[in-house]
């Protein structure tokens, strides 16, 4: 090859490369030569990191949330089409907010909360009645934290053999720039410290993966709770945030 | 021109490595297929990347698109990142950039390039300034604030053709007809450029 044992028009060309400068034809065979040469491959990286700080001068822009629901799509982490009906229903969740606001008189304190009622039977009974498709599974819906506001802020749902926890965002803001929005499970026992289920993807429906099947990783919650944490979750798995919305995990099975 | 007290240099250095560490975490999760991980690490992301495509592309549809298969790309090659070779979001701007530079290289795409004087839209000029009010100014990094000083030091020509090259994509040749000036005479400017912007961060290490 004719630029090897030339270490100057090598490393020029790796900076035009990291550039953009080389283009069209050069750039491919560029790319090829790049694929077989460790040491090109390090004069680029060089070049790709001595230029990348240039881009923190271009304005920040925060792309439309079809963006990252593309994303999810492709990548395979939307909810499987079959069951989406009634996920996708807000009449179905609207039924469920009656339930948890029965309930909600229950919840007291932060993430000090203790077991809640047992729902009652007739209410589950119409739920079921309207979601034949339901298979077994835990169901939450979490409502605003404040005294005064009682909005449905997020739903989340597992069948129990899943280890993947469906979860949709009704009502709930945004992040606050730079923070998180973690999910945990509140044991039953008072004293137990909550337990992280996961960082909240930003998007408005995706899933979250627990550690086991939802029949383990669950049945020691009797309620689950977000919590505002700095970006990426909170450090050393304890929550320091602010909570924004709780409410019941109930199990239908 | 001046750096700034120690202490700030400092301050903003540690910013920086626990940005790093934090991003570089969340590729890690996302080579073991962390969905949520890769949500924030989207959500960490995103809008600088998305400024970098649009302001390459020009066009907030193009952008779209590409900012989709970058992040598609990202998540489907979060496992041969090596965090030894590079810091995260280098790794993530040279994805974006590469694709872009696909996209402007397809037949049909021409490029209408901003006006900066008219716009007052110069990310350049965003990060060389030295005054210590705007917080973008703060948030750039050290590596930001180096390159910064070194791109100050150069001849104005040779800093515009690099501006152009990097933000907006521009070939030699379209950098020749956009400065008015022969095709050799640019390659020139943007070949010394490069060479001594390496000189200077290297004198600057």
């Amino acid at each position: 090859m004719q630029y090897r044992n030339k270490p100057e028009l090598q490393d020029r060309l790796a900076a035009e490369y990291a550039l953009g400068t080389l283009r069209g034809g050069a750039r491919l065979r560029f790319e090829a030569w790049m694929r077989e040469d460790a040491a090109l491959r390090r004069a680029v990286e060089a070049w790709q990191a001595r230029l990348a700080p240039l881009a923190e001068a271009v304005p920040e822009r925060a792309p439309p949330r079809r963006v990252w629901q593309a994303v999810e799509r492709r990548i395979g982490a939307a909810p499987a089409a079959a069951e989406a009906g009634w996920w996708d229903s807000l009449a179905f969740w609207r039924n469920w907010g009656l339930i948890a606001t029965g309930c909600t008189a229950a919840l007291v304190g932060a993430l000090a909360l203790r077991a809640p009622q047992v729902v009652e039977v007739p209410v589950i009974r119409q739920v079921e009645v309207e979601s034949r498709r339901m298979q077994p599974s835990y169901i939450a819906v979490l409502q605003a934290a404040g005294e005064k506001d009682d909005r449905m802020m997020f739903v989340a749902y597992a069948p129990r053999h899943s280890d993947e926890l469906w979860v949709k965002r009704m009502e709930l803001p945004e992040e606050p720039h730079n923070h998180s929005y973690e999910l945990w499970g509140l044991p039953a026992k008072e004293g137990e410290p909550p337990v992280s289920l996961g960082v909240l993807p930003s998007n408005e429906k995706s899933t979250i993966k627990l550690a086991a099947a939802a029949d383990q990783s669950l049945r020691d919650f009797p309620a689950l709770a977000i919590t505002v944490e700095p970006l990426g979750g909170a450090k050393g798995g304890k929550s320091s945030g602010i909570v924004v919305a709780k409410g019941h995990c109930m199990r239908f099975w | 021109m001046s750096c700034g007290s120690r202490g700030a240099t400092a301050s903003v250095a540690n910013v920086d490595a626990d940005k790093n560490e934090r991003l570089k975490a969340l590729l890690a999760a996302c080579a073991r297929r962390d969905r949520p991980a890769f949500a924030s690490l989207y959500q960490a992301t995103s809008a600088k990347l998305f400024g970098v495509a649009v302001r390459m592309l020009r066009r907030e549809d193009w952008a779209e698109e590409v900012l989709q298969e970058c992040y598609v790309s990202i998540w489907n090659n979060a496992a041969g990142y090596s965090a030894s070779l590079s810091a995260p979001m280098t790794w993530m701007t040279t994805i974006v950039r590469n694709r872009c530079l696909d996209w402007l290289r397809r037949p049909n795409v021409e490029i209408v390039l901003h006006d900066d004087e008219e716009t007052g839209e110069n990310p350049l000029e965003r990060m060389a300034s030295d005054d210590p009010g705007p917080l973008e100014n703060l948030a750039a990094s050290a590596d930001a604030r180096a390159l910064a000083e070194c791109m100050a030091l150069l001849d104005a020509k040779m800093r515009q053709a690099i501006a152009l090259a990097f933000y907006d994509g521009l070939t030699h040749t379209e950098l020749a007809a956009h400065m008015r000036q022969p095709l050799g005479t640019v390659k020139t400017w943007v070949r010394r450029g490069l060479e001594r912007l390496r000189g200077c961060l290297e004198a600057a290490a």
